[in-house]
């Protein structure tokens, strides 16, 4: 089953002698519980695809389906909305609320629903990130390979149906990106998360079952490992 | 995200926080003070109404009996009927609820009823009901539209402008609009200081309606407390300056009353929704800005200002060198985080400095055109209401006093008189004549030119006195003319230039206000009198002649030659007046002395209001004074919003320009030469609205200079320069106290920490 259908999707900033194609007819398909690396060059329009797909832009043209759900369709509330129950978006300097411990970073999509959490379940992601013991911290009270295992446990929290993370080791060292590359294949694999990695580190893209790279805002290739 | 996250934040953040409570407390006690004063104002004039003209509504003239008052008493809405005696100069008044044997006295004769309703806002249309039902024509109906106007009964009849309640509605939301323009940027730069974390919570699903209601949450969290305390303060303040004018002017201002202090829970309600509404609009506005970036916008914007496109500050760079290069860029680049500052200072400094050079000019025209004018020609005033000047008896005892060095009894009456081209002097021909005359100044008959002709009827002694100070032989059965017109087409009131009206002549012809001249008119109308002299000296009284009309031709009398000319000219008015010069150097006290025994010759018999000169000068500094301070007072609370803005922009620099501040060290610049650069900051945020403002005062005064033809070195020997230079100087101070505070912060950041630190995607 598809989860994510993208068709022919393009993004043009600008305009006049100023415009810029950033993604150039971008037609892919991701199935549910797939675990893909997206590599490309600076510029290449990766981090546009996944702004994209992350209902944090809007395509110039063409369509993208997540789950069911179009998301050129979408208002500014219904896009905020799905962003919080369909998407995880995991980004390269973490973005943690400075002022909220890391328990409340992690629940914040439940709180914004008003929900309670599912205790077992948040038990279950914070032990199988190994941050169960920093949770009333403070993100500055973190190393960097702490934040992002926040992130990922916020990313997590509402059962996505698409995770999307965008360079997550760029800022870590390599003991801490290995550690966050192995939590992202456990989630993938132990909860059949379905993961879109943005990344330009060949090691980390090896990790995943499919590599597309993307260059000049084109999908230029499209393997499938295992 | 109330509680996981504004209330954790407002608790660890209060710093952020100074600039919005200032301006929202302040804000808060303008309206309040504002609103307040309006309100007794408004109370106050309805008092003086009411004691003035009387309490009625509305009025019916006509012939009633009992039974008629009776049936107007029970008429529905009406709560008290008060008859009287239609008379021209005094009233005597009888109320309804008396005995029945009066009102069994009260025969049918014309009677004045006036009638008092429950409910205001029916009068309009029962009374000319009422009037009907007595038998009288609604056209007969007159109302106290004046009493009425001010509790918002307007009826198409009554055309005179009643501005009260537009001016009130028209300042509040001048007032309003203004605090807005002012305070929405504190919210703005509280704001936007987070604008990353709220593009956070975009990319993880907050709506913008979250976003927005979070913001608005936060702000009145932050402004509940100084709303209220901000309208009782302006509460406070408002009885105080009620109390502090019924001090400084007690009773020394004829026909003013005390001002008693009131409040209604109406105009509590009012102030508070005045200022919700404002303080909410202000927070609105940002937080609905912020609410529509987009999550990729929000999340790449660090807080750190920045230049959108290349700028340069050529002067600073000039004067300051890379140093002011660097400080103009910033200041550029915070524009809009420093426009409340911006704004509130240079139109706090605007409106001190403008408002003190207006004071001055008033008082140096009040002093010329008055004071120094009449400082040897009265210093007691009396003047007796309702009295002819020929039926006024205690002018000898007046003349008696210890103290008195002077006393003129006189009255004036309006006439009319025809001038010839052969009587009117060469000089005057030469200008024109009568060519400039405007209305009804000077009209062309068949006779001649209609001119008013008013009278200034003196007593006898006084009239005596003033043919000696003319050289000429002290008579009572003629006129002296003042023989003195300006040339009309100097607007140069300050310096006019005069001129002999007409030619000598031994009779004028004076009419009656009618100025009839018909055949049968003259005989009534028309009187001749001997004139002792044409001249350019008048006497010494507290009167200004021909500056309205400037082709008047004043007559001098004596009330022996008015006692037997009345009866045709007519034309008095009602009030005759007393001039009282006391000893030469009176003080105060000498004068105050002699006032009381003056109140007390004339006081029991005749209804009287009495001045004396140094009061009056003292009351007039005061009132000046006490204007003055007000309004300098709203100017400093303005200045105020905006230094709270400079305090908390400076307090939050080392959040947010600690990055910028850390690159400038890192390329080797001193912490010396960053402490220049915010000294040259602070000196461009408080020299900004002293540029500003300073050539805009010249320019407003040197204005101000040539309308009322002052000479600039008049002004400038009492040009208020100590309380600008104050407040000039308090404006760099705080700033400059605010810039130390923030450089203190600043010199103790970790540099590596700092460039270390990334907030960017």
């Amino acid at each position: 089953m598809n989860i994510l259908t993208c068709e022919g999707v393009r993004k043009i900033y600008g305009s006049g002698s100023n415009q810029v194609t950033a993604l150039d007819g971008i037609d892919l398909t991701v199935s549910k519980g797939e675990f893909v690396a997206i590599v490309g060059a600076s510029g290449s329009g990766k981090s546009t695809l996944l702004h994209i797909l992350g209902s944090v832009d809007k395509p110039t043209s063409g369509t993208v389906m997540i789950d069911g759900t179009d998301l050129s369709r979408l208002n500014r509330t219904q896009a905020a909305i799905f962003r919080r129950r369909k998407v995880g978006l995991v980004y390269q300097f973490y973005n943690l609320i400075p002022t909220l411990t890391v328990r409340k970073n992690i629940l914040m999509p439940l709180t914004l629903d008003k929900k309670k959490p599912d205790k077992e379940y948040f038990e279950t992601i914070v032990t199988s990130l190994g941050i169960s013991d920093k949770l009333e911290a403070l993100p500055n009270q973190l190393s960097g390979g702490q934040q992002q295992r926040a992130a990922i446990a916020r990313s997590l929290i509402y059962r996505p149906a698409l995770l999307l993370a965008d360079e997550p080791t760029g800022n870590l060292d390599r003991k801490n990106s290995r550690e966050i590359m192995d939590m992202l294949k456990l989630s993938n694999r132990n909860l059949e998360q379905t993961i879109l990695l943005i990344t330009h580190d060949e090691k980390a893209a090896l990790e995943a079952q499919r590599i597309i790279t993307i260059e000049d805002g084109r999908i230029i290739s499209d393997e499938r490992r295992r | 995200m109330w509680k996981e996250y504004s209330s954790g934040y407002i608790k660890n953040n209060r710093s952020s926080g100074i600039s919005v409570i200032t301006a929202t407390f302040i804000s808060a006690l303008l309206l309040s003070l504002l609103c307040s004063l309006f309100y007794n104002v408004w109370k106050y004039e309805a008092e003086r109404i009411r004691l003035d003209e009387g309490g009625w509504q509305s009025r019916i003239i006509g012939t009633f009996d009992a039974q008629d008052i009776d049936t107007i008493r029970n008429f529905a809405h009406v709560k008290n009927v008060i008859v009287n005696e239609a008379s021209q100069k005094s009233r005597e008044s009888t109320s309804i609820q008396e005995s029945a044997s009066t009102q069994e006295a009260v025969q049918k004769q014309e009677v004045v009823l006036d009638i008092y309703f429950d409910d205001m806002r029916t009068v309009l249309e029962d009374t000319p009901r009422i009037a009907e039902m007595v038998g009288i024509s609604p056209d007969e109906v007159t109302y106290n539209y004046e009493l009425l106007a001010m509790y918002l009964i307007r009826s198409p009849q009554d055309t005179a402008p009643r501005l009260l309640f537009p001016m009130f509605i028209l300042i509040t939301l001048m007032a309003s609009f203004s605090l807005i323009i002012i305070i929405h940027n504190s919210f703005a730069v509280s704001m936007n200081a987070r604008v990353h974390q709220f593009g956070i919570f975009s990319s993880i699903g907050a709506t913008p309606k979250q976003i927005r209601a979070c913001l608005l949450q936060e702000a009145a969290a932050l402004c509940i407390l100084p709303i209220l305390l901000g309208n009782l303060l302006g509460i406070a303040i408002s009885m105080g300056l009620l109390q502090m004018v019924n001090t400084l002017l007690g009773n020394s201002i004829a026909g003013r009353h005390e001002a008693v202090f009131g409040y209604h829970p109406l105009v509590f309600a009012t102030t508070l929704s005045v200022t919700i509404i404002t303080i909410g609009i202000s927070a609105w506005l940002p937080a609905r800005k912020l609410s529509k970036l987009t999550p990729l916008d929000a999340i790449r914007t660090s807080g750190e200002p920045k230049l959108k496109r290349q700028r340069s500050s050529p002067i600073l760079a000039f004067l300051f060198g890379i140093e002011g290069e660097l400080a103009g860029n910033a200041l550029k680049a915070q524009r809009k985080a420093l426009r409340t500052a911006s704004l509130s200072l240079v139109f706090s400094f605007m409106a001190f400095t403008l408002m003190q050079c207006f004071f001055t000019l008033s008082g140096i025209s009040t002093e010329d055109t008055y004071f120094e004018k009449y400082q040897n020609v009265w210093d007691i005033m009396v003047t007796v209401k309702d009295t002819e000047i020929d039926s006024f008896t205690e002018t000898a005892r007046i003349r008696k006093l210890t103290g008195v060095r002077d006393a003129a009894v006189y009255q004036k009456a309006m006439v009319k008189t025809i001038l010839t081209e052969t009587e009117i002097s060469d000089e005057m021909k030469a200008f024109g004549g009568f060519s400039h005359a405007s209305g009804d100044n000077a009209v062309k008959t068949a006779a001649g030119w209609n001119v008013h002709a008013p009278i200034i009827i003196l007593d006898d002694v006084s009239f005596m006195a003033y043919c000696k100070q003319l050289g000429i032989a002290p008579r009572l059965d003629g006129a002296i003319i003042r023989n003195q017109i300006r040339d009309v087409t100097s607007p140069d009131f300050r310096h006019p230039h005069y001129m002999p009206y007409i030619k000598e002549k031994k009779t004028c012809r004076l009419l009656n206000q009618s100025g009839e001249n018909g055949e049968n008119s003259e005989k009534e109308t028309e009187l001749e009198i001997p004139v002792l002299s044409c001249t350019d000296q008048v006497p010494a009284l507290r009167e200004e002649y021909a500056t309205i009309d400037y082709y008047e031709l004043v007559h001098f009398i004596p009330v022996s030659l008015w006692k037997e000319v009345k009866t045709k000219l007519a034309g008095s008015e009602e009030d005759t007046f007393i001039r009282v010069l006391g000893k030469e150097n009176a003080t105060l006290k000498d004068l105050n002395a002699l006032q009381t025994k003056i109140n007390q010759i004339v006081g029991g018999s005749y209804a009287i209001e009495s001045e004396n000169r140094i009061q009056e000068k003292n009351t007039n500094d005061i009132q000046i004074q006490g204007m003055m301070a007000i309004l300098s007072g709203f100017c400093i609370l303005l200045a105020i919003i905006g230094i709270g803005n400079v305090f908390s922009n400076t307090l939050g620099f080392v959040r947010l320009r600690k990055r910028e501040f850390a690159r400038y060290m890192s390329v080797g610049l001193t912490p010396e030469e960053i402490r220049k650069m915010f000294c040259i900051e602070a000196l461009v945020i408080a020299g900004r609205p002293i540029l500003i403002t300073l050539p805009l005062a010249v320019i407003a005064v040197g204005y101000m200079l040539r309308a009322s033809y002052l000479e600039v070195e008049v002004f400038l020997a009492k040009a208020p320069l100590i309380p600008v230079i104050i407040f000039m100087l308090a404006i760099f101070m705080t700033v400059a106290l605010a810039y130390y505070l923030g450089w203190r912060n600043i010199r103790k950041i970790n540099l590596a920490e700092v460039l270390r630190d990334e907030t960017m995607m």
